[in-house]
């Protein structure tokens, strides 16, 4: 009898735990506060420039504080759900230039296009930045920072193999690759490091032959990555991996971080972003590392890179007045000529340098504008696809259509 | 039942009613405000229940018959589509083959838990005291490891760049396990998970079961082995017989536990290598619901999941009360 009613009162808590809830924490604005959510790249690149753009908006606005949240890419939208729910949004919230579709067709931001003339530079806003905030003609986001992808290479390395200058060409970088691979026979060793399903990289490939990842067509998403062209850049990833990387062919770019096996000293380079070689080489071979453009098939070209970037958009509910000034003041010359100094590209193209950054930036390629491509990058069909590829499981050709017809049913989903 | 049960509770009953209210006449005033007392003390966690269950419970039925995304999340009400959810989960071979997944799965987990648990605690028996606290110290330990801390801990340890796994299989040439891919495929995927989740989950059923078996009479299992029986004959009819209602909770809860996973496999696995192919109910549901932002599936989802667990616990509910009113 006793053991029935324990069994029971287990039974029914365990059968609780079952049933997932979500939580949300985060505080509720009020007139004298404002809630930000920063993401972790400016905790450990630029607090400063947080800190002084705070603080000076403190100084314009009385008894008003400004309340920094760092969040993290991968969870962030998640909580970001979970405030919407709870009507506790933040006030200015990040966004990563692919994310912001799905958000802006739900009406989760508020339109701020009657204030965008206040906006400094607002005329000359990076195209790409400001195209990933516009919806149906309507503006719901300001351009913050955009970063492309460099390579970060050991110049020691490249010297002790008889490399004077860096590769121009992908033929040269391949022929670089095999003389890095000849000097240096440490196990593990990877003359150009990449992650096998990293498709941040192989999308490059792909854009440089000429092909795209999907297009419209009479109102409709067609998947096109197995057309020709982009069955060629595929083909010259995988000719390119198998040369140049011994990375794992099934896990993605954050385990480990490329950066962690550079500095283990078992890297001759590695595609990436900019910014690695300020804050994340633990201090090893800063000295010894430099930068250059990511080339192209076609000599002389830089390969196209993946624009990423960000955008701050004002939620439903927020205290836009407030959001919209300090907005004002995180994206105005000097704010955004702080960020170019940290290595970014800052938001408008009266402010462009000629950095590797932003030289790199000249050819880009960026995700298509579907309100359902966060979809494609959950359910992993490219990475999937890609370790298909590397692995031999499936041929190019059949990876690559196999892959195609999922996103033309997952973007007209 | 037991006949022996029916004097316990008249001695239950005459300790807790006051030796006044059997001498004297009650009104029936006060007799009902007497019946009513046990009801108020099973109030506040009935209150309890019903904030932290009931109504997520509710709001999920609700929400499982809606259309309910982010466009309806931010607006905070779905619209009604009845059974729409439900028709597109049930019609979706990705539903059934997780389903048809994670049900082998489950069946190796809760096997293996079972399995080494009870070894492990028969073995508790016979060592000696000193190796029985040393072993029972590390599996405390274990069972205490926070389930996040525990997967990142077996996740660099099994690493393809940098593990001490691979190191060391390769130093005591076991083969040549330099940068070997132990995530390589979803059946390996899979396994390492289930080698996590065995590994975490053998310190209850262990301790359990030991505790058990300090209630197998002594002198009984003497007896078997003076008549000549061999261990494999004592464990099966002195001992198992008296584990077994301790064996079938243990199973049925870690089959509610194994069956709607999700830390470990989730973090395990990593984000990146989840794909239709090889996910877990527990990934499914999260990737359908909270990453595909479409709150209606997920919520009809996990009611299916709640449904098909709950199908499974009533049958081992149902043994477990024949086998207590047969003793």
């Amino acid at each position: 009898m006793r053991v029935r009613y324990i069994a029971a009162v287990c039974l029914v808590a365990a059968l609780a735990v079952t049933v997932s809830a979500a939580t949300a924490a985060p505080s509720r604005s009020t007139a004298s506060s404002i809630t930000v959510w920063l993401q972790t790249d400016a905790q450990n690149g630029w607090p400063d420039i947080v800190a002084s753009v705070n603080s000076q908006f403190e100084k314009d606005h009385p008894g008003v504080k400004v309340n920094v949240q760092y969040q993290q890419w991968t969870q962030h939208l998640t909580k970001f759900d979970a405030t919407l729910a709870g009507g506790n949004a933040p006030d200015v919230i990040e966004m990563g230039n692919s994310e912001m579709t799905k958000y802006m067709a739900a009406g989760a931001f508020q339109d701020i296009t009657s204030s965008k003339s206040s906006f400094a530079n607002s005329s000359n806003w990076l195209s790409g930045l400001q195209k990933a905030a516009t919806y149906g003609g309507h503006l719901y986001g300001v351009p913050y920072y955009a970063g492309s992808r460099v390579v970060t290479y050991r110049t020691d390395l490249f010297k002790k193999a008889g490399i004077s200058k860096p590769p121009t060409s992908l033929a040269q970088f391949t022929v670089d690759a095999k003389k890095l691979a000849a000097k240096n026979t440490a196990k593990g060793f990877s003359p150009v490091y990449i992650a096998g399903p990293d498709w941040y990289v192989a999308m490059g490939f792909v854009y440089d032959y000429g092909g795209q990842i999907a297009k419209t067509f009479k109102g409709k998403w067609v998947g096109t990555l197995n057309s020709p062209k982009a069955i060629a850049g595929l083909t010259a990833y995988k000719n390119f991996f198998n040369v140049a990387s011994h990375a794992s062919k099934t896990q993605d770019e954050a385990h480990p971080f490329p950066y962690t096996v550079y500095a283990q000293g078992l890297v001759g380079a590695m595609p990436g972003p900019t910014w690695v070689t300020c804050c994340n080489l633990l201090g090893k071979y800063t000295k010894a590392s430099a930068q250059f453009v990511m080339p192209s098939h076609t000599a002389g070209k830089p390969m196209p890179g993946f624009l990423g970037g960000s955008d701050l958009a004002v939620p439903v509910g927020a205290n836009k007045a407030l959001a919209v000034d300090w907005i004002k003041d995180f994206t105005d010359t000097a704010t955004e000529k702080a960020l170019q100094a940290k290595g970014n590209i800052p938001n408008a193209t009266n402010l462009l340098g000629d950095s590797v950054n932003e030289r790199a930036a000249a050819r880009s390629w960026f995700i298509p504008s579907s309100k359902n491509w966060v979809n494609v990058e959950n359910g992993n069909i490219l990475r999937s696809m890609l370790t298909q590829i590397l692995t031999g499981k499936l041929t190019v050709k059949q990876a690559a259509t196999f892959a195609s017809q999922n996103i033309t049913s997952v973007l007209n989903g | 039942m037991s006949s022996s049960q029916v004097p316990d509770r008249a001695a239950v009953a005459a300790e807790i009613t006051p030796p006044w209210s059997r001498r004297r006449r009650r009104s029936p005033w006060q007799r009902a405000g007497n019946s009513s007392v046990p009801y108020l003390l099973v109030l506040p966690v009935l209150a309890a229940i019903g904030a932290v269950l009931a109504y997520p419970l509710y709001k999920l039925v609700v929400i499982s018959f809606q259309k309910y995304g982010l466009f309806e999340l931010i607006r905070r009400h779905g619209t009604w589509v009845g059974l729409d959810n439900y028709r597109s989960v049930l019609g979706d071979g990705v539903f059934w083959r997780t389903l048809e997944r994670t049900v082998v799965f489950t069946i190796a987990n809760v096997g293996l838990t079972m399995l080494l648990g009870t070894l492990i605690a028969l073995l508790l028996v016979r060592v000696s005291s000193l190796v029985r606290v040393l072993l029972t110290v590390g599996l405390v330990l274990v069972w205490s490891m926070p389930v996040v801390v525990a997967v990142q801990v077996w996740y660099w340890m099994t690493n393809y760049q940098n593990g001490v796994l691979n190191y060391f299989l390769t130093e005591v040439h076991l083969g040549d396990y330099f940068q070997h891919d132990w995530y390589a495929t979803n059946f390996s995927k899979l396994a390492m998970v289930t080698a996590l989740i065995v590994w975490g989950a053998i310190p209850f059923v262990t301790i359990t079961v030991y505790a058990g078996l300090a209630q197998v009479p002594s002198e009984l299992v003497e007896a078997a082995e003076i008549d000549g029986a061999g261990p494999l004959r004592v464990f099966r009819d002195v001992t198992f017989p008296v584990l077994k209602p301790i064996l079938l909770i243990l199973t049925s809860l870690s089959i509610i536990w194994d069956f709607g996973v999700f830390a470990q496999p989730w973090l395990l696995v990593t984000a990146s290598g989840w794909n239709a192919s090889n996910y877990l109910m527990g990934v499914y549901v999260y990737i359908e619901g909270y990453a595909h932002s479409d709150f209606g599936r997920g919520a009809a989802i996990s009611l299916l999941m709640l449904l098909i667990v709950a199908l499974l616990s009533v049958f081992y509910v149902r043994q477990m009360v024949k086998t207590e009113e047969a003793g």
